[in-house]
C-alpha cells in the first residue's frame, strides 16, 4: 500500500495558503494564558466559584479563536497547531493545579497528563510522516479536549468527582488507540494538488 | 469570597454541565445519523462517525453524572 494517499480534504488547511501568525484568532488563543494566574491564586485561596468562571473563560476563549478565525479569514496550519498545544497547556496545568490541592484524584490525573503527553507526539510523529506542520483531525479527540475542559470545572465546582474522571480514562485510551493506528499506521494524505 | 450563593452555584453547575450534555447529545445524534448515511469505506466518514459515537457517550457521562449530583441515581 502506497505511503502517500490522496489528497485528504480534512487536511486542507494544512496545505492552503499562508496566512500571517500575527492574526487575531492566535491573539484569542494566546490571550488563554492570562487566565491561568488568576486560576492559580482563586485555587489557592479555596475560591471555587471564581476557578470555575476561570476555567470557564479559558474554554470559551478556546471557542472564539475558532470563530474569530472564520471572520477575518485566518485559518492556517500554524494556528490550529497553536490552538492544541494551548489546549494541552492550559488543561494540563490546570489539571495538575487542582490535583496539587487536592480537588481531584491524583491517579486518574497522572493518566490523563500521560495519554496527553503520548498524543502530542504521536501528532509530532504523524507530523513527521507529513513533513509539515500540521494538526491531525480528530473528532474524537475535539470531544474529550472539550471532556477535558470541563474536568477542571468538575475539580473547581466539586461536581461528581470521582464519577467524571474516572470514566475519563478508559474513553481515552480508546480514542487514543484508533487515532494512533490512523496516525501512525494509515496512509498520510498527500499534499493538495496544484 | 463568592460570586453567587452555594445553592445558586450549584444550579449553575447543574444547568451549565446538564445543559451542554443534552445539547451535545442531540447534536452528535443528528451528525452521527448524516454520517451513518455516507459512504463507510472514506476514512473520513468512519473518523467522523467514531467521534460522533465518543460524542454520545460523552453526552450520556455528562447527563448520569448531572443527575448523581442532583440526587436522582
Amino acid at each position: 500500500m502506497s505511503e502517500v494517499s490522496k489528497w485528504n480534504p480534512a487536511n486542507a488547511v494544512t496545505a492552503s495558503r499562508v496566512v500571517s501568525k500575527w492574526n487575531p484568532a492566535n491573539a484569542v488563543t494566546a490571550s488563554r494564558f492570562f487566565t491561568l494566574p488568576p486560576f492559580v491564586w482563586a485555587v489557592h485561596h479555596g475560591y471555587r466559584q471564581w476557578a470555575t468562571l476561570l476555567i470557564l473563560l479559558c474554554g470559551l476563549l478556546d471557542k472564539l479563536d475558532g470563530l474569530v478565525a472564520k471572520i477575518f479569514d485566518c485559518r492556517s496550519a500554524f494556528g490550529e497547531l497553536f490552538d492544541a498545544i494551548t489546549d494541552a497547556l492550559c488543561y494540563g496545568f490546570a489539571l495538575v493545579v487542582v490535583a496539587a490541592y487536592g480537588w481531584a484524584p491524583a491517579i486518574p490525573v497522572a493518566l490523563v497528563i500521560l495519554l496527553g503527553l503520548t498524543n502530542s507526539a504521536m501528532r509530532a510523529q504523524y507530523a513527521r510522516r507529513m513533513g509539515r506542520a500540521t494538526n491531525y483531525k480528530s473528532y474524537a479527540m475535539e470531544r474529550i479536549v472539550a471532556y477535558t475542559g470541563y474536568l477542571i470545572g468538575f475539580a473547581t465546582g466539586g461536581m461528581e468527582v470521582n464519577f467524571y474522571y474516572w470514566l475519563f480514562v478508559p474513553l481515552m485510551v480508546v480514542i487514543l488507540v484508533h487515532d494512533g493506528k490512523r496516525m501512525l499506521l494509515d496512509p498520510v494524505p498527500a499534499a493538495r494538488p496544484a | 469570597m463568592n460570586v453567587m450563593t452555594d445553592t445558586q452555584f450549584e444550579w449553575f453547575m447543574t444547568l451549565a454541565v446538564g445543559v451542554l450534555a443534552g445539547v451535545w447529545l442531540v447534536y452528535d445524534a443528528i451528525n452521527l445519523a448524516r454520517a451513518s448515511r455516507a459512504d463507510g469505506r472514506d476514512p473520513i466518514v468512519r473518523d467522523k462517525r467514531f467521534g460522533y459515537v465518543v460524542g454520545l457517550v460523552i453526552g450520556v457521562i455528562g447527563l448520569v453524572g448531572v443527575l448523581r449530583y442532583r440526587g436522582v441515581l
